[in-house]
């Protein structure tokens, strides 16, 4: 009590010394320069970077449409910077011109690992394009008929925009204008590097490309696979003035694959409320999808490590089941019973896996693997109801959960499936997802 | 009117006089003041993309303006520039107090500023954006990128070293000092 007392009286008197009025002429002066600077905000530029960066570093704290705009951006500013075609390599030259004249497009933006902040991308031509972010977030846009759909699963809303508004930086012209001013030539070459079996020689770029803007880049390397020519991954270093280097990675690139065409579907999905242009009616409608949102409580707890053998998968998530049919049915042919039920680790739709955790001593072969899922502190939530339905909205207020206990997601999102596939009833979902305190 | 226009109307406009208040309450100087404002708004300028992403914008643009005015308050210590306990600054705004008032009051806020001054950047940040702007301590943690618990323990410290410097001023601490004497 005495302490308070001090602690009160000590704001006090800091309060009764500074809390003074300033004097009319004092002001007038101030007053000038807020008038100057006021002037020099409206007349800067857009930045379409450094936003970005820094919004995609916090969970969805609020303002999903804003985050999906940056997503955009992301995206945008992701193939900008892909290099173009020097005639100092052959191997980069074929890369960058495979990039630029694909039919098709898929990979993955890293914008961190931890907490995990990803973005999936798809694109088809003639202007076929898909943002799914992993914050439960996902953009469908059709540039042919200048319609996009913006759906939030979280809140389990959609926005349809058509004609104009669709000019989004995600629109396909705006990366053609810009591919055009990269710079001819990598910066530098890295040398080469063995990763899983491929031989990898990176590129790098240290001056963002004329015409666009990146404040901040440190380096951008691509790394293309020598055999295939094709682009592997990209990694890209941020750093500002008196921050540390901000990293981000651009991976799982797929040029000229086949692409699911119903990612870029514009049908909304079924119980989603749409959000109308009127402000009165979006404030009504947020409201009442809030009402029905979907409320789970993340539990933080240690788990342990687990041996399984996993179905390396890339494509649309609707093939888990039969992914995992087919492991069970190769663990039957080889003779291994499973220790747990099956489970999946989704780190993006060009990369995720599922399977059932064995015993230690399993053999496998190829494409199935034996992989080791250490122990982590984990967030796990038990979902009863059948499988698979309504995943992403789930994943949305599970990790929402999450980030209100003060944890952060540390690696890709996992499910369990146990029960009875011929009985909807016994069938129940744990989600978990590793996670680390926020700092 | 343009998204900037747009974005200043919602995060600046509101915040102007408070803006300028926290600078001239820790600068209290009519020449230094300026200065210090207009580093802040460079400041705030220089990271206005950020700014407009930030969680708590408000609290973000109020840190600057108070780190700024700090910053000047702590070099013009170092400089030698500080007006000596006692003697009255020239402004001294409230009419309603009488002579003697005035004059104990603007020694006790050349005291009371000068203490602050000798703070740590983080515990004074801490004490300014909580004691005078009487922002909650929650806000204060979005605005200076910490837990609120750091918070906490900034404006701990900085109380404990004030009280130090202060002795004199606060009666709590009078009382104490003599009950143990």
């Amino acid at each position: 009590m005495r302490n308070q007392d001090a602690n009160d009286e000590m704001d006090d008197l800091i309060r009764r010394s500074t809390q003074v009025e300033i004097p009319a002429e004092v002001e007038d002066r101030l007053q000038r320069r807020l008038a100057e600077f006021r002037t020099s905000v409206e007349q800067r530029p857009p930045s379409r970077w450094r936003p970005l960066a820094y919004s995609l570093t916090r969970l969805p704290a609020v303002r999903v449409m804003a985050m999906a705009a940056a997503a955009l951006v992301a995206v945008a500013v992701g193939l900008v910077v892909i290099p173009r075609e020097s005639t100092a390599s052959r191997v980069y030259a074929a890369a960058a011109q495979q990039l630029r004249n694909s039919q098709s497009l898929e990979y993955t933006i890293v914008f961190s690992e931890l907490p995990y902040v990803g973005v999936d991308f798809s694109y088809a031509a003639p202007g076929y394009q898909r943002v799914n972010c992993s914050w439960g977030i996902e953009v469908r846009a059709d540039h042919t008929a200048r319609k996009q759909i913006v759906l939030m699963h979280l809140t389990r809303m959609y926005v349809v925009e058509s004609g104009k508004q669709v000019e989004s930086p995600a629109n396909s012209d705006d990366w053609v204008e810009q591919l055009e001013s990269l710079p001819p030539a990598a910066d530098q070459v890295l040398g080469e590097r063995r990763v899983g079996g491929k031989r990898l020689i990176g590129y790098r770029l240290v001056k963002a490309p004329h015409g666009t803007s990146i404040p901040g880049l440190k380096s951008f390397d691509l790394w293309v696979n020598a055999g295939t020519r094709q682009a592997d991954h990209v990694d890209i270093a941020i750093e500002e003035p008196g921050k540390p280097v901000y990293r981000m990675h651009i991976r799982n690139i797929r040029v000229n694959g086949q692409v699911d065409r119903s990612r870029f579907d514009l049908t909304p999905p079924v119980g989603y409320t749409m959000i109308t242009a009127s402000s009165a009616k979006t404030r009504a409608s947020e409201t009442t999808s809030q009402q029905n949102a979907l409320v789970l409580q993340a539990q933080i707890r240690q788990a342990a490590a687990v041996t399984a053998v996993m179905l390396p998968m890339t494509g649309s998530y609707a093939q888990t089941q039969a992914a995992s049919e087919r492991v069970e049915s190769y663990l039957k042919t080889i003779g291994v019973t499973p220790v747990g039920p099956p489970f999946g680790r989704f780190e993006s739709e060009q990369s995720w896996d599922t399977g059932y955790p064995v015993p230690l001593a399993t053999h496998v072969e190829a494409p199935f693997q034996l992989v080791s899922v250490p122990a982590a502190k984990i967030a796990s939530v038990v979902v009863n109801g059948p499988w698979g339905p309504d995943s992403t909205g789930r994943w949305s207020a599970f990790l929402k959960s999450v980030v209100e206990q003060g944890y952060l997601p540390a690696g890709p999102p996992m499910e369990i499936w146990s029960g009875d596939d011929a009985k909807v009833q016994t069938q129940s979902t744990e989600m978990q997802i590793a996670v680390t305190k926020a700092k | 009117m343009n998204g900037r226009h747009k974005e200043y109307e919602r995060l600046i406009a509101p915040i102007e006089g408070r803006m300028m208040r926290a600078v001239w309450r820790v600068i209290r100087d009519p020449n230094d003041v300026e200065d210090a404002f207009q580093e802040a708004l460079l400041t705030v300028w220089k990271r206005w993309d950020r700014i407009c992403m930030h969680p708590n914008p408000q609290a973000l643009v109020l840190q600057i303006c108070i780190n700024s005015a700090h910053d000047a308050l702590r070099r013009k210590l170092r400089q030698g520039k500080w007006l000596e306990a006692g003697v009255i600054p020239e402004d001294i705004p409230d009419s309603t107090r009488s002579a003697a008032q005035d004059i104990s009051g603007a020694e006790q806020e050349t005291h009371v500023r000068r203490a602050i001054g000798l703070l740590p950047k983080n515990q004074a940040r801490a004490i300014l954006m909580h004691a005078v702007e009487e922002i909650p301590y929650g806000d204060i943690a979005v605005a200076m990128d910490c837990r609120e618990s750091t918070v906490r323990k900034h404006v701990a410290r900085a109380r404990a070293k004030l009280r130090g410097l202060l002795s004199h001023l606060i009666p709590a601490v009078h009382k104490e000092e003599s009950s143990h004497a």
